[in-house]
């Protein structure tokens, strides 16, 4: 019976030692609550947390020994290239620059103005065109908005 | 004992209440089938928009969304393939055959009614057991309230995700996240890294709305180009010939489905994966081989998650412990409105466990109503495209986000939480034992704390007590074995076992 074999993503390992960088930095800043170890205060509890991160990423990293590296992969700038390929896809990194900016947008635009064109610009950009229907949906959705929050809702909107 | 009746028809009788939970078992069925949307979701996004109403009708919309989003996952996985939420996975091991074979309607038909039964015995569960484990809880101990947690974050680290060690990462970083702040007894700043602004904390519904809102979003731009396959749907509503004949396997179903719910950070997902298997191996005559469209692998699973209902609100009402990833954000939204989760809540606030009884009763009822019909519209909507649902995700996140506390910062935090979130999701980890690790993480350290200074802060005396009490012993025995369980150890003594 042949044994499933787990195998590492593109990018997994250094996502993995990422989390062990950020378990350390967990770590000082849990154990500069206190200035030290203590087993009751206010530090001790972050403290045990923070080598329980130390710990769990440890194995994580230490449980890649076991996986086998993605067949498609053939170097490690070829590693590079595929997790490029499947995570910055150009609809991905559209919605992350235009969700930043909207979120920016809303201080200095109103909310109202600054989530139609957000909305108008994602609908026409992911239904590759027809503007009038992309258009119509986005003043809809905002009407919907409008009429939900402030009149059933009643919560401040940005 | 008439107070309690009338608290238990509450929800029955008052017209705005009965309108609230019909349009939250109805929204719920929508959230729950259409992929990208999710309960918790919309659970967490409604808590920012209910918190200033009155509490029941908070509660209605929150338990009919919950108990229809548990059971509208399983549509999609039936027609579509797609499990529309995490707990309806299973179900399309044999609903989409089932569909494919042209069965369709009948399936969706009978999962209704097995949703309903399952949500009922849950209910019935919760009712009879509850009570009596709030008494039984105004006895323990912090350390047992220590025991109890580290049990349940224990448990959902080792059911959920790849590997253990990521699930006990992800509660830990979730533990973490939940105390940054100031602490609460001795005023001193924690984790926050010298700004003043997080000296407040973050809010948990700010990290629940990024991780399960933003989060997904992002996740769901891999399935854009996904088109589903339509299915004709005729005949929805089974025969009672049917019901009758699978009764026997619901009710069984049903059972391990409270008793999985009601374990401290289980949920519907996992108990609908154990009474999958135990329909297999206990059914010695499928109506078809299991994963070929048996209407016994579609009955299980579909049982078992509305079962899971009641049962997580058994731990969550008892001992103020979430049994899953919603009411995790339920006893958020709880805390919110002044209430106290845990034993004293029968004791306080009696009349919110009638009601809420009440009200899960009469969900189900308004799930049986909405399951058999709609069908046609039902299917237009769930094929709204992600090219619109996911902006309007993000939309929805700034405006849950914002309405919290007018703050633009908690927004920028909730998008870093939803890009964090995403990165995780990517590489494996699971979004719900890190919200579980937000909402208990200050309830260990409280309760570690408590234990601690109980016993003079004596390292030594600490161990002692968590193995010289007949309950601390208990719950440290099975913590115990959860970890040996997913250790090498375990194999080599299985191996031993069968050997002798």
């Amino acid at each position: 019976m042949s044994k499933n074999i787990e195998r590492v993503q593109a990018g997994e390992k250094v996502f993995d030692w990422l989390l062990l960088l950020f378990s350390v930095g967990v770590f000082f800043e849990a154990f500069r609550i206190d200035g030290g170890l203590r087993l009751n205060s206010a530090g001790s509890f972050p403290v045990g947390l923070a080598l329980v991160m130390l710990a769990s990423s440890g194995a994580i990293l230490f449980s890649h020994r076991r996986k086998q590296r993605d067949p498609r992969i053939r170097s490690a700038l070829h590693e590079i290239q595929v997790f490029l390929n499947e995570h910055f896809q150009p609809h991905i990194v559209v919605f992350s620059i235009v969700s930043v900016i909207y979120l920016a947008a809303i201080i200095w635009a109103s909310f109202y103005v600054s989530t139609f064109i957000f909305l108008a610009a994602m609908f026409i950009y992911y239904r590759q065109g027809k503007i009038i229907s992309s258009l119509i949906i986005a003043s809809l959705a905002i009407a919907v908005i409008y009429v939900l929050f402030t009149m059933v809702f009643r919560v401040y909107l940005p | 004992m008439s107070d309690t009746f009338s608290y238990l028809l509450m929800a029955w009788l008052d017209p705005g209440l009965l309108g609230l939970t019909a349009l939250g078992v109805l929204a719920g069925i929508y959230i729950g089938a259409i992929p990208g949307l999710s309960v918790t979701m919309a659970v967490s996004i409604l808590i920012s928009f209910t918190f200033a109403w009155d509490i029941n009708n908070a509660l209605a919309l929150m338990v009919g969304i919950y108990v229809g989003g548990v059971y509208g996952g399983s549509r999609t996985a039936i027609l579509l393939n797609i499990p529309g939420a995490p707990s309806a996975v299973v179900t399309a091991f044999d609903g989409y055959p089932l569909a494919q074979r042209g069965e369709a309607g009948r399936a969706i038909g009978l999962s209704t009614v097995m949703s309903v039964i399952g949500g009922l015995i849950g209910v019935a569960v919760l009712a009879g057991t509850a009570p009596h484990l709030a008494d039984l809880a105004l006895q323990f101990a912090p350390r047992d309230y220590f025991l109890i947690a580290i049990l349940g974050l224990l448990l959902v680290s080792s059911l959920s995700g790849k590997s253990l060690a990521r699930g006990i990462f992800s509660v830990a970083l979730g533990a973490t996240i939940g105390l940054v702040g100031m602490d609460m007894v001795t005023a001193q700043p924690r984790l926050t890294m010298g700004s003043m602004e997080l000296l407040g904390g973050i809010h948990y519904v700010v990290v629940m709305i990024g991780l399960f809102g933003v989060a997904e979003a992002f996740y769901q731009l891999h399935n854009m180009a996904k088109v589903p396959v339509k299915q004709n749907v005729s005949k929805i509503v089974p025969p009672l010939s049917m019901v009758l004949k699978f009764l026997p396997l619901s009710i069984r179903t049903s059972i391990i489905g409270v008793v999985v719910g009601a374990l401290p950070g289980t949920g519907g997902d996992i108990a609908s994966l154990f009474a999958y298997d135990h329909a297999k191996r206990t059914v010695k005559n499928p109506s078809a081989p299991f994963g070929e469209g048996a209407y016994e692998g579609l009955v299980a699973p579909e049982t078992a998650n509305n079962a899971a209902v009641g049962g997580a609100y058994v731990p969550m009402l008892t001992l103020g412990m979430p049994g899953d990833a919603v009411t995790a954000v339920i006893i958020g939204a709880l805390v919110i409105h002044g209430l106290n989760p845990g034993p004293m809540l029968m004791i306080e606030t009696p009349h919110i466990f009638w009601f809420t009884v009440g009200n899960l009763a009469l969900a189900n009822i308004f799930l049986l109503v909405f399951g058999l019909t709609g069908i046609k519209i039902f299917s237009k909507v769930v094929e709204i495209p992600k090219a619109i649902l996911i902006p309007l995700i993000l939309v929805l996140c700034v405006v849950g986000t914002y309405s919290l506390n007018s703050s633009m910062t908690e927004v920028y935090w909730m998008l870093g939480f939803g890009i964090l979130g995403y990165w995780l999701k990517v590489f494996g980890f699971q979004m719900g034992p890190i919200i579980l690790g937000v909402i208990l993480g200050p309830l260990l350290d409280e309760s570690y704390r408590q234990a601690m200074s109980s016993v003079g802060d004596r390292g030594g005396d600490f161990i002692l007590a968590l193995v010289a009490n007949p309950l601390s012993l208990v719950l440290t025995s099975v913590i115990t074995l959860v970890l040996l369980s997913n250790t090498p150890l375990k194999g080599w003594l299985v191996g031993r076992f069968q050997r002798n």
